[in-house]
């Protein structure tokens, strides 16, 4: 049914888009070719000068001489949309008088001649220094900047609150173009255009996330109540974030350490029943703190903690799937005349239980441990073997100075320290508290920005950025060697607004080392050696303002990724599927060549986006089947890393339509296509073709704050890209399951402000195994899941 | 204002060069196994058969060279030649021949009795095999069996022996075949002397 429908919204997309399209150019272009009269028309764009961010709900004012007989002159006023955008018709042909005023910015006021033509004009607002910025939402401007080229989503606070999951990549699971490979409840890791783990870069509070990502059952390790925003970029970003940005980057984000007030900050309790998991986090914040020799210190604390049991499936619980967190930070920072300085210090600690049916050992025990219906009745917080403990220490320094002409340096430090230890149930008892894996990655970076001042229209920021790793192997088992990582990279970005045209382009040059120390124990055997590898990115992007509210963006990008150590070193045994796998040496570096077009269109009640993309990655890196390895323990099926030519293709579609105030509809719709060139089968982990839609009533009252009520199904097609060999390549079924919600901002109960959510996720216990659930091959995936978050600001 | 940027700029070339030090200092792979590392791996598997009523002991072993290593299993090294009509006494021995001294580790699997069973499997109709020790919960153990052979054998045949370890499930001692994790699964080849 789905595989029906889908070319049918493609199509219907595609014609409405079109005479969307034309309606406006044909409007714009009768106004262009107007003779004098009183149909001038200015269109513009209001920005902030010193980071380029569009600037919304700015007040544009548009003052004509009198008309003859009028002794007032004529006024025309509008606000910029949320993109920073403002069009104002009908003027009359002479010189009028222009004036732009936003809060917290010094008003701008300047003469534009209309008589002979229409005008395009780009507003630059600078900062008013008497008004602190208490919503200077910093974050990461490059990145703001290359949203407006390539395909982004964002999560900002509000939707966060009511949307957080069990973990961070099912918080960003519905976003377009976002999947996530899940080993039950407790890890989710984000897949975006088909790619994941060591392609997908997360960034968490400026730091690129060292933690062992290339693993696809090590989850990102970050406490998900952090973030005050998390934007996903679709697409290789790498001249900004480096090599892993290859498929795209998911951004959390923190919000400054205020500057200015006193304490204040919030309680926040997120109950899931499916797992009955708690989880309570709490944070203050103020800067009313003076510490000697630094003077008035702004500050965060924040502290954490999710407890979680079994997950349970319709008919059965998923034994050991349990986890618990424990996180906390320490943020302080102080804002001064020269700019600003902070400094963080986060804790992130887990341990998670591995579902028993997917620890394994021969290719016969999987066959077993796959036709054994699960019967587990029983629901436990414990968590047994086999299990993970993974903590993550993040130290963070920052410091931004101000320069002249609204530019700025901007100088990161990160250290990182990750512990990952994976427990099983083999071995002699007397060493089963020891370790199987136990891995500790020490992760150094410094990065240098400098955001030069506009200089003929463009505006740009020139870095450089550098990282030096190393890693110790000290558990029983092997599975990857001690390594020293060294990388060194130089970028530069630039935009160029010409009017309705805004240009970006980026380069940048990297050089990757890395030293494997030997290691000879228990009959596997790893070679020392170094291997560098040195090659640029570079992206190029346009985007072309057709008409009022719509516009289209094209970008291409160059983007390469160096194999990484467990691609050239793995050797062992990969429990959950009893797949042997063998690293190569020899890997060489995969590159790819992308192409996107984004066309994104916005009114006051309806918006609709539509990207497509087609990428083709060279070299790159798989897991392939080969012959059956033999070992004592009987046999199993071998997977050895190399390289093929692959080709990604997709589309997505995400929509919002609001016919009444009161009403919203929302679509999204995802589709990948991956192609490997050389053997003309499918590669591995492609998600499933996917359309949610959902529905919401919503209103506002007194103290009962802004409500809403709705409800959405997401329809997942079958999976019948299965590449060949692999352990279980029949097609995954489709599901569809329906999701329901209610809530409300700014509550008021007994004088209290509070933010409340219910949802009921997968409401009808609809029985499900999805093609990227790694315990497919065993269980069904979770069941009902009925979610309750509520926030208490104070 | 010259003067406040550069204090704040000299603050931050002491912070930068203070990193660059931890730059240096902090990249320090290492790679070794921690302790209980040698006791996980298996590489040669025994099997000695006794004529119950007396006469030289039948002895065979199959080795693994690199242990969890890629490397398939060597060729089975001793010939197991049976002869019609006998009854012989069996014990499997387990050793990890990667370190010196070799370690045993069949007293290993014998102590934690309760987590493991040695399940064979064989395929000539004139042989049977039954185990005859059990664990501290009167639950078949394997390392000790007794071996039939009847006066109507011939032929040739193989014996698969099995090491079932029960860390994740419960072991059941009426059971016919391994249900947790399969810890060796060898098979060993004897002929019958007519």
């Amino acid at each position: 049914m789905l595989s029906s429908l889908l070319p049918r919204i493609r199509r219907l997309t595609a014609r409405s888009l079109l005479a969307v399209a034309l309606a406006p150019i044909g409007a714009v272009l009768a106004a262009q070719t107007t003779p004098h009269g009183t149909e001038r028309h200015i269109h513009g764009i209001v920005e902030d000068d010193a980071t380029g961010r569009p600037l919304a709900n700015a007040t544009i004012t548009v003052q004509a001489a009198p008309r003859s007989r009028q002794t007032t002159p004529l006024m025309f006023s509008t606000r910029s949309d949320d993109k920073g955008r403002f069009d104002f018709r009908d003027l009359p042909a002479e010189v009028v008088r222009l004036r732009v005023r936003v809060l917290g910015f010094t008003p701008h006021e300047e003469r534009v001649d209309l008589i002979d033509a229409d005008r395009l004009i780009t507003v630059h607002l600078t900062v008013a220094t008497t008004v602190l910025q208490e919503v200077a939402v910093r974050a990461d401007t490059l990145a703001e900047r290359l949203g407006r080229v390539a395909a982004t989503s964002t999560l900002d606070a509000a939707a966060l609150s009511a949307t957080r999951g069990q973990t961070l990549g099912e918080t960003i699971k519905n976003l377009p173009g976002v999947a996530v490979i899940q080993f039950g409840p407790s890890i989710a890791k984000p897949v975006i255009r088909g790619l994941n783990s060591q392609r997908v870069l997360v960034m968490n509070a400026g730091l690129r996330q060292e933690d062992q990502q290339w693993g696809t059952e090590h989850a990102p390790n970050i406490d998900s109540f952090e973030a005050s925003s998390v934007t996903v970029v679709r697409g290789a970003a790498t001249v900004l974030y480096g090599a892993d940005a290859l498929g795209g980057v998911v951004r959390v984000d923190h919000a400054p350490v205020p500057d200015s007030g006193g304490t204040h900050g919030d309680i926040a309790l997120n109950t899931f029943s499916n797992s009955r998991q708690g989880a309570l986090s709490m944070s203050a914040q103020g800067a009313d703190l003076v510490l000697p020799g630094l003077g008035t210190t702004g500050y965060r604390v924040r502290v954490t903690s999710r407890v979680a049991g079994n997950g349970g499936a319709p008919d059965y619980y998923l034994s050991n799937t349990g986890f618990r967190e424990l996180n906390g930070s320490v943020a302080l920072g102080v804002t001064r005349s020269w700019g600003t300085a902070d400094v963080l210090l986060s804790r992130f600690g887990t341990e998670l239980g591995v579902l028993k049916q997917a620890h394994v050992g021969n290719a016969d025990d999987l066959q077993r441990a796959m036709t054994t219906p699960p019967t587990d009745s029983s629901f436990t917080y414990g968590i047994d073997r086999p299990s993970q403990q993974v903590s993550h220490t993040t130290l963070r320094t920052r410091f931004t100075f101000a320069a002249p002409k609204a530019s700025e340096l901007e100088v990161v430090y990160g250290l990182q320290y990750n512990h990952r230890r994976e427990f099983d149930n083999h071995g002699p008892l007397r060493f089963r508290n020891e370790a199987a894996f136990n891995l500790k990655l020490f992760s150094n970076s410094l990065d240098l920005r400098w955001t030069h001042a506009r200089w003929r229209g463009l505006k740009g920021t020139i870095g450089t950025s550098g990282l030096a790793q190393g890693n110790q192997t000290l558990g029983k088992a092997f599975l990857i060697p001690g390594y020293d990582l060294w990388q060194g990279a130089v970028y530069a970005q630039e935009d160029l607004a010409l009017g309705r045209l805004s240009l970006n382009a980026g380069l940048r040059g990297d050089a990757i080392s890395q030293t494997t120390i030997a290691f000879a124990d228990q009959g596997i055997r790893s070679a020392a050696g170094t291997r560098t590898w040195r090659d640029f990115s570079g992206s190029f992007g346009a985007a072309y303002l057709l008409a009022d509210g719509l516009d289209i963006a094209l970008r291409v990008a160059r983007a390469w990724r160096p194999p990484t150590v467990n691609e050239r070193y793995a050797q062992g045994v990969h429990h959950g599927t009893a797949q042997y796998e063998l690293g190569n040496a020899a890997l060489n570096a995969e590159r790819s060549q992308g192409v996107e077009a984004t066309l994104r269109y916005t009114r006051p009640s309806f918006n609709l986006e539509a990207a497509t993309y087609r990428n083709t990655i060279a070299g790159f890196m798989y897991l392939q089947p080969g012959e059956p390895v033999q070992t004592i323990r009987g046999a199993f099926p071998g997977f050895r890393y190399s390289q093929t030519d692959a080709r990604l293709r997709g589309v997505e579609l995400s929509g919002n339509w609001s016919p009444h105030t009161r009403l919203q509809l929302r679509l999204n719709g995802s589709a990948v296509r991956g192609l490997d060139r050389v053997n003309g089968g499918p590669l591995f982990d492609m998600p499933a073709d996917r359309v949610s839609l959902t529905t919401r009533v919503q209103g506002r009252r007194p103290s009962v704050g802004a409500w809403f009520v709705g409800a959405g199904t997401q329809m997942v097609r079958q999976q019948d890209g299965v590449p060949e060999g692999t352990v279980y390549t029949l097609p995954t079924a489709g599901y569809a399951l329906m999701q329901l919600e209610a809530g409300s901002t700014g509550a008021r109960v007994l004088g209290q402000r509070l933010d409340v959510s219910l949802s009921v996720n997968n409401a009808l216990d609809t029985r499900f195994r999805d093609y990227l659930s790694r315990y497919r091959l065993f269980v069904n995936d979770a069941g009902r899941d009925v979610v309750f978050r509520v926030t208490m600001p104070f | 204002m010259i003067e406040r940027m550069s204090r704040g700029m000299s603050r931050g070339v002491v912070l930068a060069g203070a990193s660059a030090l931890v730059l240096a200092v902090s990249a320090c792979g290492d790679s070794a196994t921690a302790p209980g590392g040698e006791s996980e791996v298996i590489s040669r598997v025994t099997l000695t058969l006794t004529p119950s009523a007396g006469g030289a002991a039948l002895s065979s072993f199959i080795d693994d060279s690199d242990g969890n290593g890629p490397t398939a299993p060597g060729a089975q090294v001793g010939a197991l030649a049976l002869a019609r009509g006998v009854t012989y006494t069996g014990t499997v021995k387990f050793e990890n021949r990667l370190v010196t001294p070799a370690e045993d580790i069949t007293a290993e699997v014998q102590k934690e009795a309760n987590e493991h069973r040695v399940f064979y499997t064989v395929t000539n109709a004139g042989v049977t095999i039954t185990t005859t020790d059990v664990d501290g919960q009167n639950r078949p153990l394997g390392v000790r069996f007794s071996k039939v052979v009847t006066p109507t054998a011939s032929g040739l045949g193989t014996v698969r022996v099995l090491l079932c370890h029960y860390g994740n499930v419960a072991k059941v001692g009426t059971a016919t075949s391994c249900t947790g994790d399969t810890d060796i699964s060898l098979t060993f080849n004897f002929t019958i002397a007519p």
